[in-house]
């Protein structure tokens, strides 16, 4: 009980630093004009006008979210440690596993504020093109932000033993390899050499399966999206997440603040 | 929840043993022992100097007892509990060098975020935080973010979020770096008066004038090791104290006749020499150079601060004239 | 003093801002534009690679690659002569989202410059199809394709008879269909799938319409009856008709009796070419162009037919 108050303690006083940072703002508004420029784009086809604006706005959500993911998670507990914050709030009775809980869930939940403040967007300027929305979008935009949860955890990970340099250099390496991975597989399933197929499973099981995580064009053309493509990704995200996490507090414990 | 039931029968606060701690600069660079075999104990009710000059392992023999860093051997204690546990803290206080806290909350938030953390109640966090804004004198600023405090505004909003929650021990790190003197005064006077609250202060600095008026007792380290520990009264005359004299126009002839005399304690710098004589000798000192038609520029007591202490008593290589 | 010089730099300061805006302003509107592509200066990356390299972007890549295809065509003069170019981006395009609708139909409508070029179309459209099987469209532009540029009026037939039953599809399609495949397979294949269609039909008007065109089949039967005869003719006297009658005038006549024409008109002799039409119907039961497009047609297959002339 107490653990759970000093994790949400943790996580309240993160989501009101990223709040207060100016930074932030910039970087919403920026994706904001980002998924509007949808409207300017699609004027510059004749047909399926609809289409690409939102195949914009969702791009623009995802790669923004991402970014801004990956840019609060390597700083999230390199910062505590460089300005030394960190040292009063471990003297508390505090241990390092709910440290780093309590900072990743701040996170998180700033995370999905922002995307909920771009969904808001999305479904305003969808609105007022007339474009489709439905269960599709609200799936689509759902299983997006669980992929920037997932790689808050992986650059909280990074976060938990390297640089910021560092860490976003490697989340941005997850990521896109994430990206890659199924189809690595698929490429490798073709090759003569066992090992070579071998290698490529296990990197697709090792490393996150990002694309499951992508139904944005099954959302834009109203295809069907069956239930087990939203739960099975949840399942696969949260348990990933979970893992992820588990190692960078490993890896956080048994560090030494110098 | 047992707020104190475990800890009073404790009468040594700290206890540290044997404690090791070796640093590894880099891959494959040779070890560095930081802290080699250290002990000593605090006891309930005292104020405690860890004094040594900077870098001899003042801060890591602190994050040690704080659980910032891991000791590679030996044992560290705090209220009978190994300092890698945690729930112990609830009772323990810190405030770390320089600090630097989350400048984007008020004074009020910042100290409403550790008593949270460290377990308090609703019910008396409100009236504790009044309490403690009262204490270090921040009321006025209580609603002002931290990052427009002053340095000495940050130490004492930094004092009061060590004890927000009302700890049987408080750890210090540098309490007055960096302050000017009325800030110096305030945190003295805070510290001095955390003691008869009954609470026990554990203070690190390399500031000897500072330790001298607060502490009962101190250790002294000086490269990992610690080379003395016991009452302030038995180790401050070790220092070497004196006077310093500055003064100009002095003939060559004059010069090296005082050279003679004083030898290592002067030393010239073309027209200019300084002089270092004992407190008594000052006044005779000065007429002597009045006499022989010398200006002088300046008259300045010597604080005998650590690192002197240390370059004469233990490294025994001191050269005041080269 | 001071005063006043800095007044005089605020001045320069302003008059070297307005320049340099108006200069650029000027020199941007007249920036040259010419179509990216046209000098070889638009990179189009295979397919597979840019839809592994757009990292669950393909729905943004695969728009930026349609809005690209779309300036060609909107700069071009004559924008089938990009049709490569076209060609190679909607292939990107399609890759990267198949489920696109108009990029596909927009692929077939400007891939015709050349016989690869219509072949790349119908292989875009057939993944079109495989991706919008409920689209009658694509089936549609497929068939046009087969018969019109391909001449292959078997497999035009095959692919339009799959889209007929779909949602959308006009009726007129059921015609072509059948006019196809009398073109193909005969009359009778024409006859027995217009006999199928009024069987299932439940509208009227559309039965009504499918009645026409067996009627239509009918007198097309007999209208090549009537060729077969005047090629018998010109075969026997070394000359060709001057009336319908010469089949059975005379002493030894190719034919003993003329079929009526099933409405009770007459059978012409139409136009310069002097084709055997029935009156009634004023032309023969086979795919109508319009003259613009014949014209094309024409045109284009005598390039093909010089290209493959001079490929031998």
């Amino acid at each position: 009980m107490g653990a759970l108050i000093r994790i949400y303690t943790l996580a309240g006083n993160t989501l009101r630093e990223v709040i207060r940072n100016r930074i932030l703002y910039v970087l919403l508004c920026f994706a904001i004009v980002l998924i509007a420029t949808g409207v300017v784009l699609s004027a510059l086809s004749y047909v399926e006008q609809e289409r690409i604006l939102q195949d914009v706005g969702l791009g623009s959500i995802r790669l923004f979210g991402t970014v801004i993911a990956i840019f609060l998670g390597v700083g999230v507990l390199h910062k505590e440690v460089d300005r030394r914050t960190i040292y009063t709030i471990l003297s508390k009775p505090i241990s390092r596993s709910e440290f780093v809980l309590g900072k990743y869930l701040g996170l998180t939940a700033t995370i999905w504020l922002q995307l909920l403040i771009m969904s808001a967007a999305f479904a305003l300027i969808s609105w007022l093109a007339h474009a489709p929305l439905g269960t599709g979008h609200a799936a689509a935009l759902l299983l997006s932000g669980l992929e920037m949860s997932l790689m808050v955890a992986v650059a909280t990970l990074f976060s938990a033993f390297t640089t910021p340099m560092l860490a976003s250099f490697f989340t941005a390496g997850i990521w896109v390899v994430g990206h890659l991975t199924r189809d690595l597989r698929q490429l490798a399933s073709h090759s003569d050499v066992s090992a070579v197929r071998e290698l490529a499973v296990w990197i697709h099981r090792l490393l996150p399966d990002l694309e499951s995580f992508n139904v944005s064009i099954q959302a834009v053309h109203g295809l069907p999206i069956e239930g087990s493509e939203v739960t099975l990704p949840i399942a696969y995200g949260i348990g990933y997440a979970s893992l992820v996490l588990i190692l960078a507090i490993v890896l956080f414990e048994r560090r030494d603040f110098r | 929840m047992s707020e104190r039931a475990d800890t009073s029968p404790v009468t040594k606060i700290v206890v540290v043993e044997d404690l090791t701690k070796d640093l590894r600069p880099g891959f494959g660079l040779r070890r560095k022992r930081v802290l080699d075999r250290i002990s000593f104990s605090v006891e309930r009710g005292e104020i405690f100097g860890f004094v040594g000059p900077n870098g001899a392992g003042k801060t890591t023999t602190l994050k040690v007892l704080m659980g910032l860093i891991r000791a590679t051997s030996g044992r560290a204690q705090i209220l009978g509990h190994d300092v890698r546990e945690t729930a112990y803290r609830r009772h323990v206080g810190f405030l770390p060098e320089n600090p630097y806290f989350h400048d984007f909350l008020t004074g009020r938030e910042f100290l409403a975020f550790y008593a949270k953390l460290s377990g308090l109640r609703r019910s008396n966090r409100a009236a504790r935080i009044e309490a403690l804004l009262d204490l270090v004198g921040l009321r006025e600023a209580a609603d002002a973010r931290l990052r427009t405090y002053s340095k000495g505004m940050l130490q004492r909003i930094g004092l009061a979020q060590s004890l927000v929650h009302d700890p049987e021990v408080v750890f210090l790190d540098e309490p007055m770096s960096g302050l000017d003197p009325l800030g110096r005064k305030e945190i003295r006077d805070l510290i001095l008066r955390l003691r008869t609250e009954g609470k026990t202060v554990f203070m690190n600095s390399h500031i000897l004038s500072d330790v001298e008026m607060l502490c009962d007792r101190v250790a002294i380290i000086a490269e990992g090791r610690i080379r003395y520990e016991g009452g302030v009264d038995a180790f401050l005359p070790h220092g070497e104290s004196g006077t310093d004299v500055v003064a100009t126009g002095l003939a060559p002839e004059a010069a090296a006749k005082l050279h003679d005399r004083l030898g290592e304690r002067m030393r010239v710098q073309g027209e200019r020499v300084e002089l270092r004589v004992p407190h008594k000798q000052v006044g005779e000192l000065l007429a002597e150079l009045l006499a022989m038609g010398a200006e002088v520029t300046s008259v300045m007591p010597h604080r005998a601060s650590l690192e002197s202490i240390f370059l004469s008593t233990v490294q025994e290589r001191r050269r005041w004239a080269r | 003093m001071g005063e006043q010089a800095a007044v005089g730099t605020r001045w320069v300061q302003l008059v070297a801002a307005l320049s340099f805006a108006a200069l650029t302003v000027v020199s941007f509107s007249k920036l040259p534009m010419p179509i990216r592509g046209a000098r070889g200066d638009l990179f189009i990356p295979r397919p597979e690679v840019a839809r592994i390299a757009s990292l669950g972007f393909e729905a943004l890549v695969a728009d930026y690659y349609w809005l690209q295809a779309v300036q060609i065509v909107g700069g071009a003069q004559n924008p089938t002569r990009y049709a490569p170019l076209i060609g190679g981006l909607i292939d990107v395009v399609t890759t990267l989202n198949p489920w696109v609708g108009h990029p596909y139909r927009f692929a077939a409508v400007w891939l015709i410059d050349s016989p690869e070029s219509v072949r790349q179309a119908n292989r875009l459209l057939e993944r079109a199809i495989e991706h919008h099987p409920e689209d009658w469209r694509h089936y549609f532009y497929l068939g046009f394709n087969q018969f019109f540029y391909l001449e292959d009026n078997e497999a035009a037939a095959a692919v339009l008879e799959r889209a007929i039953e779909l949602r959308g599809a006009p009726l007129y399609l059921k015609r072509l269909v059948a006019r196809l495949k009398v073109q193909a397979d005969g009359l009778e294949t024409g006859a027995t799938f217009l006999r199928e269609l009024i069987a299932t039909t439940r509208s009227r008007k559309a039965r009504a319409k499918y009645e026409r065109a067996l009627d239509e089949i009918e007198t097309e039967r007999r209208a090549r009856w009537l060729d077969q005869a005047r090629e018998d003719y010109r075969e026997r006297f070394g000359r060709d008709i001057e009336t319908i009658g010469d089949l059975v005038r005379g002493p030894d006549p190719v034919r003993e009796a003329l079929p009526p024409e099933p409405h009770g008109w007459e059978w012409i002799l139409k136009g310069k070419k002097r084709r055997l039409v029935s009156s009634y119907y004023g032309h023969r039961y086979e795919p109508q162009f319009h003259r613009t497009e014949r014209k094309r047609r024409k045109h284009w297959r005598a390039e093909l037919l010089e290209r493959e002339g001079s490929g031998r």
